[in-house]
């Protein structure tokens, strides 16, 4: 499907990764439009429930990104995330569901250029799965 | 004092950590703080580094916040590229000159956009990159930084012009913030204190022209190097060598550049180099597995806590090769690579070749630095920089003056932010009758109840100039908007952040009975509070906005405008998904006991106290024993010329007479409940137990000696530790001529399980072995040693030492001492030039054995519920930034219960705990995050699911009987709660809400993003 | 209470005939309800038509107690049909009201569970490859039988339903209490499930402490079991995501729930609650000390996700069945 553009909605912690992706726009890189981000003050506030109901909702992928091991600025929330979407990803192989249309990542906020190249190759893997396939019901 | 009223204002001169967490502490107090830094932006050193050691954090993560706490604080003002010219006046009421150099930038406008920069056709090398990369005349100092804001440099740099006044930038900035016109200006600051927090300078490695610095391009210096590893950096992370931009593979590491050389008068150790040496190979081997690292080094000083383990981490689990030695030239191959030449420690001269050469360059007092000094009136040491007394290190001669972090001595992180908020404390103390009489109340807006309206949403759309505007089609996108659920107003600013634009929002919001609103511009982590300060002028609680970002994560980093202005739709329908679920959040005061408790009587623990007690505040010191002093009663003397028993007996009468001051001695705290600001405690005194209540606990729990088994230690009372020794030398009026004394450090320490370095013994050995010399320059000292730790300033004693004829004798790990006991003890020792074993015969032998965490250090963490290190001592927030607070707010440490520490360290890290105490006990009540997790009463179970998450004790289960029923559930201490919401997401029952982010406002905004991503939305 | 008597149905669909048991081990009380109520439909326990339910006038029915889920076109049918029938719909069981575990066919379709039933299995020797068809010719004429669909539903994905009697079966205690309000005209608004807001641990008898487990364990895998929170010890136990009202029956009996109450209030989707409170516990001491492998490893021992935190709710969860590739 050549024209298949994903929906992709990014949870970003606010003291890393949100900071990271504005970094990425001061620093003016370029990555696809495809992402929407929904900010929290922590990838511990993450709950798999997001991601299934994103899923249902027909978004195409679910990144969610948070500080790197050790930064997290509520102290541990970031290994929590690292976890749960972990066996969320289990689930969703269980259930038919490409795992890849989940993706954890750690971006600081010196990292712009780590965001954009996440959403890059994010987007083109999606566009590799093609639409997620819970958009149909949805329609 | 000749005035009885102080000023309740301070000047923090230097942005770098240590000013920051002066400021802060100091405005957090009440104090009315003017930060003072030459640079464009605050930030200081740290701002350029990658990671930092030993837990390898982004550097920029943990600093930013600080940063943007600063700008937004409402008692700091920060005044960049200013500089002091002088302090008159006494301790209390000084007046302070500060020359401004003018920006050419109006701060308050520019939206640091950046289009000044886009045009600007001047390039001048970045002072921020270390030269890496070029910059413009308008630019920005570093991507983050505070002020956020850009500045046109006239000046220009040595060999590079700056503006040429073309113009173009006033052309290209749409909202007017430039101004070619701006002067510099001369300012008076009314203080009753001045901080000195000007840092350090990064030694200039071209002097040392045997390195090639400046000739070989890939001689490179650590800081340099830092800026390559990061990845907001000159090659955004990528390594490779300024020669050629190829990807190096072998890389050599040259400690001590600028440190410890005799030969160009930098004598003393500038500490922190060892370990960002050690971070860096790691961080570069992380990066790209197939680099090798080599470090040639002296001594490893890993001295600090946790850092021998790192170290070790980096020899056998990331292969950085360390070899012993000093490089004595380094030559240029033609095609760019480095010939090392060095000797070995068996004597043995070798030639290696590397990619590239990284010189871990020291920190330097500089002319400048020097002059202020002078121009001061204060005194310098014989390193040049400020001197202070070990006794109270960080006030300098002239009273109302401080100092702190590495304008102080060199030193790393945590050691500066020690020092700063003990400098805090100190000021605090000075100024106690004048604090808060500066500061401005902050206005308070009676609040609309909007509880019972329907959602009455009004959108700002921001172009931001034409940073917005011309990606996204803003009038589209209003029209959009116009057309969503609850959307009663939508309207398009040029800049929405502008204070005309305010005064609009004020009056719209009131016009149309707003009761929500949304700014769709910017970021919200620099501009949210901005804006909520709006809301709450025009009546609207200020958590009902909501703020999303159509210019970083949107216009600037797209460049098709169609596809960028759909994203913006989108972004604004989630936004109005969320904020048609918004609530009012209350400002929740959480009330404050504005007393404290100071857990152990030692050096530290008396300094908390009694500096407590002298800003004010009534303070409780409990000590076990029936006398005060701790560890300081074993001991007798010292090198840096502090009286020990002067100093215990002065802490303690005042201590025991301080007004301030219920002393409690031969007590235990038997019990602790409560929570910041509420603590009940029970202390115990000979079977009785009375009951406390304060708002503020420090730690001061101390340390003791390591007790041998090895080495012969308790077969023969000629082998002795380091305390022994020095109770008999304090008792020996006289040596015999060659009466022999050998002292073995690291025994026990460093490896196995006791794998960290003690700090002290090395300069406790070098105090004994010159106190001998003292009582008999003819008696004769060896000290056998691993790494010899005398960092900072203490190199000196090192150097007396081996002037005055000690022997010093370097041993691997694998290759240890060994006693014999005989008529005499025979100490052999694997002497490497000859190859050989040596024996010395000896009278004594001196075991430097380190220190043990304290007994009951277990304990105290179980009723304090804080944590432990795997070495025993208490575990601090962030080994960085938070070095004396706990995680769980309220509880503070000081001394060497957090590691092993000197009595100067004590003394200042005492002052900081007190300075951070004293943040919270300042104001009778504290206020609470505002996005904080809330229990659902009636739908928790009490499965405790949540209580083990919490990363600040700030969960409990509760048992209460409500409407007749015993009901167990969690409960979520108000003031204790960060508001991670980590607990929300983990409630199995769902349960527990965040304030601001709860489940439905974040589902709602899916199910937007999923109707737009369908078609439905828009 | 009216002269006349109540009018009570019940009905089975996709169910395993436990919730017909549990109807009756309301013991005597049964009597109570013989009572106050006629019991018109009962198909377990009497011979009835089709027709005899479609000559009733619509709403005939006061309250029917509708249990099993909906996977072929006869239960629809009967479900529309009870429906118009009824006044009051009660989806009785987790089978009714979260999908129970026929609503585990979701993992699979009608081609794989019939190919597995009609094909593969061990037991099974049809080389004519026989499948039943919804309809087949043979020499007496055309034969019927229901269609077979490829997802299970609930009870509320297929009609309107008033009220929810959730567990596997609903416990004793529920089905009084639903029983005696409607014998007494005291039912709460609609929509309510009737059960309990709290979780099962609120009932459970294991003293809890704070939650930090290092592995995770089958129940044979645990050699002396503690008295103590099973979830504690390593067992996966559904009861804090999991509805109570159960009393907490298998924790009684030293089993871990396994998720039959379905949901609490503010969740959700009960499996992806506990798969967060899961993996947030399951190594939190020294979390940052685990490389990514050991995550991984820690992870896997976590088998079949759909089966243990979706038991009884896949076809009521935000993702309803598996997608099944071409």
């Amino acid at each position: 499907m050549p024209d298949f553009e994903p929906s992709v909605v990014a949870f970003l912690c606010n003291w890393c990764s949100y900071a990271g992706a504005d970094l990425a726009g001061t620093s003016r890189l370029k990555y696809p439009p495809n992402v929407r981000s929904i900010r929290v003050m922590c990838s511990g506030r993450v709950d798999p429930v997001f991601v299934l109901d994103a899923l249902k909702e027909g978004i195409d992928g679910i990144l969610v990104a948070g500080c790197h091991p050790g930064d997290c600025h509520y102290q541990s929330g970031n290994y929590k995330t690292n976890r749960k979407i972990k066996l969320i990803k289990k689930l969703l192989d269980e259930l038919g569901i490409e795992s890849d249309r989940v993706r954890f990542e750690y971006i600081s906020a010196s990292e712009g250029q780590k965001f954009a190249d996440t959403v890059t190759e994010f987007v083109f893997r999606l566009k590799e799965l093609g639409p997620n396939p819970l958009k149909e019901e949805c329609q | 004092m000749s005035a009885n009223k102080t000023i309740g204002a301070v000047a923090v001169i230097g942005g770098g950590i240590a000013g920051v967490q002066s400021a802060l502490d100091l405005g957090d107090m009440g104090f009315k703080v003017y930060l003072i830094e030459k640079a464009p932006a605050i930030g200081g050193i740290m701002a350029m580094l990658d990671k930092t050691f030993p837990t390898n954090d982004c550097s920029m993560c943990i600093l930013s916040p600080k940063l943007v706490d600063c700008s937004r604080h409402q008692n700091i003002e920060i005044l960049t590229l200013a500089e002091m010219k002088g302090v008159e006046g006494e301790a209390g009421n000084f007046t302070v000159k500060v020359h401004q150099k003018a920006r050419f930038i109006d701060i308050d406008i520019c939206t640091s956009c950046g289009d000044c920069e886009a045009v600007c056709p001047i390039k001048l090398p970045s002072e921020f990159e270390q030269g890496l990369v070029m910059r413009k005349a308008a630019y920005k100092y570093y991507a983050q930084a505070i002020p956020n804001a850009y500045l046109i440099d006239k000046e220009g740099v040595p060999g590079y012009r700056g503006c040429i006044d073309c113009d173009a930038c006033t052309k290209a900035c749409k909202a007017g913030a430039i101004d070619h016109s701006q002067k510099a200006r001369d300012i008076e600051l009314n203080v009753g204190a001045v901080i000195l927090a000007l840092g350090t300078h990064p030694f200039d490695p071209s002097i040392k022209k045997e390195f090639g610095y400046g000739r070989f391009k890939n001689v490179i210096t650590s800081l340099e190097f830092e800026r390559i590893l990061s990845a907001s950096g000159p090659f955004e992370g990528e390594i490779l060598r300024p020669g050629d931009m190829e990807h190096p593979k072998k890389i050599a590491w040259v400690q001590c550049v600028g440190s410890r050389d005799r030969n160009i008068d930098q004598e003393f150790c500038s500490s922190m180099c060892c370990m960002y040496t050690a971070k860096e190979a790691v961080i570069a081997k992380e990066h790209e597995s197939d680099i090798e690292p080599t470090v040639f080094f002296i001594d490893v000083r890993s001295f600090g806590k946790d850092f021998d383990r790192y170290i070790e981490r980096a020899k056998t689990e990331h292969g950085i090769r360390y070899v012993r030695s000093r490089i004595s030239e380094i030559y240029e191959k033609d095609c760019g690579d480095l010939q090392l030449r060095y000797e070995d420690m068996e004597g043995d001269l070798h030639e290696e070749t590397y990619d590239m050469v990284v010189l871990s360059i020291g920190l330097c007092m500089t002319k400048d630095r020097s002059k202020i000094l002078s121009d001061l009136g204060l005194e310098v040491n014989d390193f040049g920089f400020a001197y202070s007394h070990q006794k109270d290190p960080v006030a300098l001669v002239r009273p109302g003056i401080f100092m702190a972090g590495s304008f102080m001595e060199p030193q790393a992180i945590p050691e500066s932010v020690m020092q700063a908020s003990a400098a805090s404390a100190q000021v605090a103390s000075l100024l106690k009758d004048s604090k808060g009489s500066l500061v401005e109340p902050r206005p308070e807006y009676p609040e609309r109840d909007v509880s019972s309206e329907e959602a009455r949403i009004g959108v700002f759309l921001c172009h931001c100039g034409i940073n917005i505007g011309s990606k996204v089609d803003i009038p589209s996108v209003v029209e959009y908007t116009k057309g969503l659920d609850n959307v009663v107003y939508a309207t398009e600013n040029l800049y929405t952040c502008s204070e005309d634009t305010q005064k609009k929002l004020v009056d719209i919001i009131q016009e149309e009975k707003l009761n929500r609103v949304i700014v769709a511009a910017c970021t919200p982590r620099t501009h949210e509070p901005h804006f909520k300060k709006s809301l709450a002028e025009a009546g609207l609680n200020p958590h009902l906005l909501e703020m999303t970002n159509i210019r970083e994560h949107c216009s600037w980093v797209h460049s098709d405008g169609a596809l960028a202005t759909e994203k913006a739709k989108e972004l604004v329908s989630m936004t109005v998904a969320k904020s048609r679920l918004l609530e009012p959040i209350p400002a929740l005061k959480i009330d404050v006991d504005q007393t404290a408790m100071v857990i152990g009587g030692g050096v530290a623990g008396m300094t908390a106290a009694l500096s407590l007690a002298d800003q004010g505040f009534k303070t409780l010191l409990v000590e076990r024993e029936a006398r005060l002093g701790g560890a300081l009663n074993s001991i007798h003397y010292t090198v840096e010329g502090i009286e020990v028993q002067e100093l215990l007996k002065d802490l303690s009468s005042r201590a025991e007479e301080h007004e301030n001051i219920d002393l409690h001695i031969r007590s235990n705290v038997s019990n602790i409940t409560g929570y910041v600001g509420n603590y009940t405690v029970n202390i115990m005194k000979d079977g009785k137990e009375s009951e406390h209540t304060i708002g503020a606990i420090i730690v001061a729990s101390g340390i003791k000696e390591h007790i041998p088994t090895s080495h012969g230690y308790g077969k023969d009372e000629r082998i002795v530790t380091q305390l022994r020794i020095e109770d008999e030398l304090s008792e020996t009026s006289s040596l015999t001529e060659g009466e022999t004394f050998v002292f073995i450090q690291c025994v026990e320490s460093r490896e196995g399980l006791r794998n960290y370095c003690s700090r002290t013994c090395c300069m406790g050995a070098l105090k004994n072995a010159l106190k001998i010399k003292e009582l008999n320059p003819r008696a004769e000292v060896y000290i056998i040693y691993r790494d010899l730790m005398t960092y900072g300033f203490w190199e000196r004693y090192y150097k007396q030492a081996r002037e005055k004829g000690v022997v010093f004798m370097q041993y691997d790990i694998d290759r240890k001492p060994d006693v014999e006991i005989g008529e005499k003890l025979t100490v052999k020792v694997w002497e490497p030039m000859l190859q050989e074993e040596i024996e010395i015969s000896a009278d004594h032998l001196v075991l430097s054995t380190g220190m043990d965490p304290a007994d009951g250090n277990p304990e105290l963490a179980k009723q304090l519920k804080v944590p432990l290190n795997q070495d025993g001592y208490f575990l601090e927030a962030h080994v960085k930034l938070k070095p004396v607070d706990f995680s769980t707010r309220g509880v503070f440490l000081a001394g060497s219960c957090h590691a092993p520490k000197f009595i100067g360290e004590s003394i200042y890290q005492a002052q900081a705990a007190a300075a951070r105490a004293a943040t919270i006990l300042s104001s009778p009540t504290l206020e609470a995050e505002p996005n904080i997790a809330v229990v659902d009463v009636d739908m928790c179970s009490g499965c405790r699911t949540c209580i083990s998450l919490c990363p600040y004790n700030a969960i409990e289960s509760v048992t209460e009987v409500i409407e007749g029923v015993e009901v167990t559930h969690a409960d979520i201490n108000e003031g204790l709660c960060q508001g991670c919401g980590t607990c929300v997401a983990a409630c199995p029952s769902g349960a527990i809400h965040q304030r601001g982010f709860r489940d439905d406002q974040i589902l709602a905004m899916i199910k937007a993003l999923g109707a737009c991503s369908l078609g439905g939305g828009s | 209470m009216s002269e006349e008597k109540l009018k009570f149905a019940f009905y089975w669909a996709a169910s395993c005939g436990g919730c017909e048991i549990a109807v009756l081990d309301i013991d005597e009380v049964i009597l109570d309800v013989a009572a106050a109520a006629d019991i018109l439909l009962w198909p377990v326990a009497m011979d009835f038509k089709y027709k005899d339910v479609e000559a009733m006038d619509d709403g005939h029915i006061d309250v029917c107690f509708f249990n099993g889920a909906i996977r072929n076109s006869e239960q629809e049918e009967l479900a529309h049909l009870l429906r118009k029938k009824s006044k009051v719909m009660v989806a009785f069981g987790s089978c009714a009201v979260t999908g129970g575990i026929p609503g585990l066919a979701n993992l699979s379709d009608k081609k794989g569970i019939f190919e597995t039933v009609y094909h593969d299995n061990a037991s099974i020797e049809n080389p004519e490859g026989i499948v039943p068809e919804p309809s087949s010719q043979v020499k007496e004429g055309e034969l019927t039988i229901p269609e077979f669909y490829d997802t299970v539903r609930t009870l509320d994905q297929t009609i309107e339903v008033d009220y929810y009697l959730p567990g596997c079966p609903p416990p004793t205690s529920l089905i009084l209490t639903a029983v005696t309000a409607i014998i007494k005209g005291e039912l709460p608004p609609k929509g309510s499930i009737i059960a309990p807001n709290k979780s099962v641990c609120d009932e459970c008898r294991f003293e809890k402490s704070d939650k930090r487990i290092t592995e995770i364990k089958r129940v044979y895998e645990v050699e002396k079991l503690e008295d103590k929170c099973l979830l504690e010890q390593g067992i996966i136990c559904l009861g804090p995501a999991t509805r109570g009202g159960c009393d907490a029956q298998c924790l009684k009996a030293n089993m871990p729930c396994t998720g039959c109450g379905g949901p609490t209030p503010n969740s959700l989707d009960q499996g992806g609650k506990m798969i967060s409170a899961l993996a947030s516990i399951l190594g939190l001491d020294d979390e940052e000390k685990y490389n990514d492998e050991q995550v991984d490893a820690l992870i896997d021992k976590v088998v079949d996700p759909v089966g243990t935190f979706y038991k009884y709710g896949l076809p009521s969860a935000l993702i309803k069945r598996k997608v099944m590739k071409e």
